[in-house]
């Protein structure tokens, strides 16, 4: 299959790359229209999103969206196209919400180390990371909750000769597998007993291989209403060695804030493509089913205004992802919120305008209705969103 | 005596009534008098001596009217945080907030209208704030009525610790960290926050604008006597603050980067004057200085460093009353026309701002071009807003400039007019203990009057 998308699409980048260097600027991606045109055709044309549904992890799928710049646009080689890198997400997402989430995390995983300073690293893992050669996902549910003071953080890392040791368990972490990696976040516990000896936190790429094997242990997760093709595992980490190579940020919290706000804007990919494939599925039954559906609430009409008002709500704050301001993350939080409630409203609508069609397993609508829970649920959701506004908005005050 | 046991009238006159401070908002109740004041209780209006002066702001009767309190047609309490009615949604729970929703459940029991606040919606007379620590009142003291008893009073949802984070006048809706609301016509009563320069850090220096700030500084004062509090900004409320913490039993030096006290609204002659009451009452005023830094030290002391010495003044707690500001968030993803030192600007007779059904009140909002930081329009600001929320018609609001008084005891400051900074002042009676000063009624018919109590005493 692979043949046939390079061979199909003008864009597919299958160049060997040179190792331990930087990326290129790829010039077969530079056309935005043209690539997001390539993505979502190919994702039509690739994608069986009932079987990733049912736990099919579309790993050779991603390689060959990698190749055709899906998880690229927003990489300072590729000049920092955050909305394009969004709208890839949108294309897959419309045809597959479980393979529009891996495009995120892959996207992320990109942008931590695009973002690091750690230049070998970063030429080490990111080229072939972006061409889809390798893959990997986020574990940064849990430190973003610990630093919204939601939850504590999980993994702990003692400090060693030549790096750090870390252990603990992450409950269920995402487009990741053996001979794939992630990144991580551990606080680093006090060495001494001085007072002044303040715990931090590091940021890591966590990887699966072959020469830690005995230091780490990746385990099934119970079954999900949805997203059972994201390849999701709890990870157990005994003594994981994390060599100083493999440090992406030390300390970990200035480079999260620098980038916690891009992070999030990025997951409204997953919602647009949803949202858009629930007005694609009730515009597809307009002509049958027209007559009775004209009695709904929700029309298509007014989802899509709905939906092009966030979309254009999200190109004006992509301009700025690396703005530092309060009122910025804000208005990133609010969207990001109002996101999730329209991927809500839309797909219920989809199922109700299909009716018993759209009730069956191998429809869409009542696919994209658990995909939406997902995106409603998703670290942050939508009461964690709420709940950083409100600390965010809350007066300083001396003590 | 006029007064029987259960508190009623015997002299013949009629029922109990009520007046109200122009300058402040203060009612005075003849059934309870101003014992503190020397008029004791069922005291009638007309038998108040001429001298006799608001307990809260010093104006005297002249400047109280008849308060009738408003008749308010209870029906079975709704209280429904997440209701989705539309009707009219306030944003904002201080004096001008549960004024508009009080005017409005005079003109209409149902009227559907949700209350949003940033905190518990309580209600307080904030003008209190800066005389209250010398009084020994608390922030429970000051809080008048609950906003849960209120809300259930008036007939309205209530939305409290809630922060309104966007608000989309296409779509007229209010989104919220618990939620988005319709609404049909909303109300901004979002009011003025302190703008603090750089050089103070929140974590740093207290701000006296809400109770619950308050609150924390008036707990942290109370545990023991004659600490050192510095204040920076030596403006209305300032001066205030200085004189109310001196009387308190703690020492305060006062920071203005202007050589005198009131600079920005007084003539010279005039804040010489401020300056010479403030200083006899043991405040140390000290001009000229501009703060360029604040450090906390390790025995949780203030360290206060200036821009133009090497001075370090080392306190307990530093206050900054540095000016305030409207915050731009909301007006500016509301698309309302705004500036920000004047805040939201509506329509002089109909308080609309520059979207439909969206009208702003109070200390956000600016009228002819300025903003009006006082009590005493509020009542009519709310009324025009109750009638154009209703559909009503009614003769719009007609903008007068209040009466402005200091509430200081040492010294008393009225200035009434539009003062303007660059006019004549003429010296109208100067003879050591009042000064009255004047500008021309075509530069803003600015007045300034000053009583210097040359006996006060701590």
């Amino acid at each position: 299959m692979s043949h046939q998308i390079s061979t199909n699409f003008a864009t597919f980048y299958d160049k060997p790359l040179m190792s331990n260097t930087s990326l290129p600027l790829i010039a077969q991606w530079k056309d935005r229209p043209r690539l997001l045109q390539n993505i979502g055709d190919a994702a039509k044309l690739i994608l069986d999103p009932i079987a990733i549904d049912k736990g099919y992890y579309p790993i050779k799928e991603m390689g060959e969206l990698a190749k055709l710049g899906a998880f690229a646009s927003h990489l300072s080689s590729q000049n920092n196209g955050f909305m394009t890198a969004i709208e890839s997400t949108a294309q897959i997402s419309k045809v597959c919400g479980t393979t529009g989430f891996l495009s995120w995390c892959h996207q992320v995983m990109g942008f931590y180390l695009d973002q690091s300073e750690n230049t070998s690293l970063k030429n080490r893992i990111l080229p072939n990371h972006t061409l889809g050669n390798t893959f990997g996902g986020t574990a940064l549910s849990n430190p973003m909750k610990t630093w919204a003071n939601i939850e504590p953080m999980i993994l702990r890392a003692k400090k060693v000769e030549g790096g750090y040791r870390v252990s603990g368990t992450l409950p269920w972490i995402s487009h990741i597998a053996p001979h794939q990696y992630c990144g991580a976040v551990a606080t680093v516990e006090s060495i001494s007993n001085i007072s002044n000896d303040l715990p931090f936190d590091i940021f890591f790429l966590l990887a699966f291989d072959d020469e830690r094997k005995r230091e780490w242990r990746l385990s099934q997760c119970p079954t999900f209403s949805g997203m059972e093709g994201s390849s999701t595992w709890k990870i157990e980490l005994n003594d994981y060695f994390v060599p100083t190579d493999d440090i992406i940020a030390d300390p970990a919290k200035p480079f999260i804030e620098r980038i916690r706000g891009a992070f999030v804007l990025m997951q409204l990919g997953i919602g647009i493509g949803i949202i858009q494939g629930a007005i694609d599925d009730i515009r597809a039954v307009e002509g049958q089913l027209g007559h009775v559906n004209q009695f709904l609430e929700d029309q298509a009409s007014g989802l899509q205004l709905a939906l092009d008002n966030t979309v254009d709500h999200t190109r004006e704050l992509a301009k700025t992802p690396f703005n530092p301001s309060k009122d910025y993350l804000l208005d990133v939080l609010d969207l990001r919120i109002q996101s999730a409630k329209l991927s809500l409203d839309a797909t219920q609508a989809s199922l109700l305008h299909q009716g018993a069609r759209g009730y069956l397993m191998t429809s869409n609508p009542q696919r994209r209705i658990r995909e939406a829970h997902f995106v409603a649920i998703v670290t942050p959701a939508i009461k964690h969103l709420r709940f950083l506004s409100h600390q965010l908005m809350t007066e300083i005050t001396p003590n | 005596m006029n007064i029987d046991k259960d508190n009623n009238p015997t002299d013949g006159r009629g029922e109990w009534k009520q007046f109200l401070c122009r300058a402040c908002g203060w009612i005075y109740d003849e059934k309870l008098g101003d014992p503190d004041g020397g008029l004791p209780a069922g005291t009638r209006y007309e038998d108040i001596p001429e001298d006799w002066q608001c307990p809260l702001c010093g104006v005297t009767k002249r400047d109280f009217e008849l308060f009738i309190p408003r008749s308010i047609n209870i029906v079975k309490p709704q209280i429904n945080p997440i209701s989705n009615t539309g009707g009219l949604v306030v944003i904002g729970a201080g004096l001008a907030g549960w004024a508009v929703i009080e005017s409005v459940r005079v003109l209409d029991a149902d009227y559907p209208i949700t209350l949003i606040t940033a905190d518990s919606g309580n209600r307080y007379h904030k003008p209190q704030l800066s005389i209250a620590i010398s009084q020994s009142k608390n922030a429970e003291n000051l809080i008048t009525q609950l906003a849960t008893a209120e809300s259930e009073r008036l007939n309205i949802g209530l939305v409290a610790n809630t922060f309104v984070m966007h608000i989309d006048t296409l779509n007229k809706q209010v989104r919220t960290t618990r939620g988005d609301f319709n609404y049909d016509s909303l109300v901004f009563a979002i009011g003025a926050k302190p703008v603090l320069p750089k050089s103070l850090l929140p974590k740093f220096v207290w701000r006296i604008n809400h109770v619950d700030m308050f609150a924390k500084l008036q707990q942290k004062l109370a545990v023991k006597p004659n600490q050192l509090v510095a204040i920076i900004g030596a403006g209305m409320i300032g001066s205030e603050f200085a004189e109310d913490i001196v009387k308190a039993g703690h020492q305060v030096i006062l920071i203005d980067r202007n050589a005198l006290p009131l600079a920005e609204i007084l003539p010279t002659k005039a804040s010489q004057m401020v300056k010479d009451a403030l200083v006899r009452t043991n405040i140390n005023f000290l001009g000229n200085n501009t703060v360029s830094s604040i450090d906390k030290n390790e025995n949780g002391q203030y360290e206060i460093h200036f821009a133009d010495n090497d001075k370090t003044i080392t306190v307990d707690e530093v206050v900054a009353s540095t000016g305030l500001i409207v915050d731009g968030r909301l007006p500016n993803r509301a698309g309302i026309r705004f500036a920000p030192q004047q805040g939201i600007i509506v329509d002089n007779q109909t308080l609309q701002t520059s979207q439909a059904d969206v009208y702003a009140i109070g200390d956000c909002m600016a009228i002819d071009g300025q903003a009006c930081r006082f009590v005493a329009p509020i009542r009519q600001q709310a009324d025009t807003i109750a009638h154009q929320v209703l559909d009503l018609d009614s003769e719009g609001y007609s903008h007068q400039t209040p009466v402005v008084r200091l509430k200081t005891k040492s010294v008393a400051v009225t200035v009434t007019g539009s003062p303007c900074r660059n006019s004549h002042w003429e010296t109208i009676v100067d003879d050591g203990k009042t000064l009255i000063m004047q500008q021309a009624i075509e530069a803003g018919d600015g007045r300034v009057e000053i009583v210097a109590d040359m006996d006060f005493s701590l």
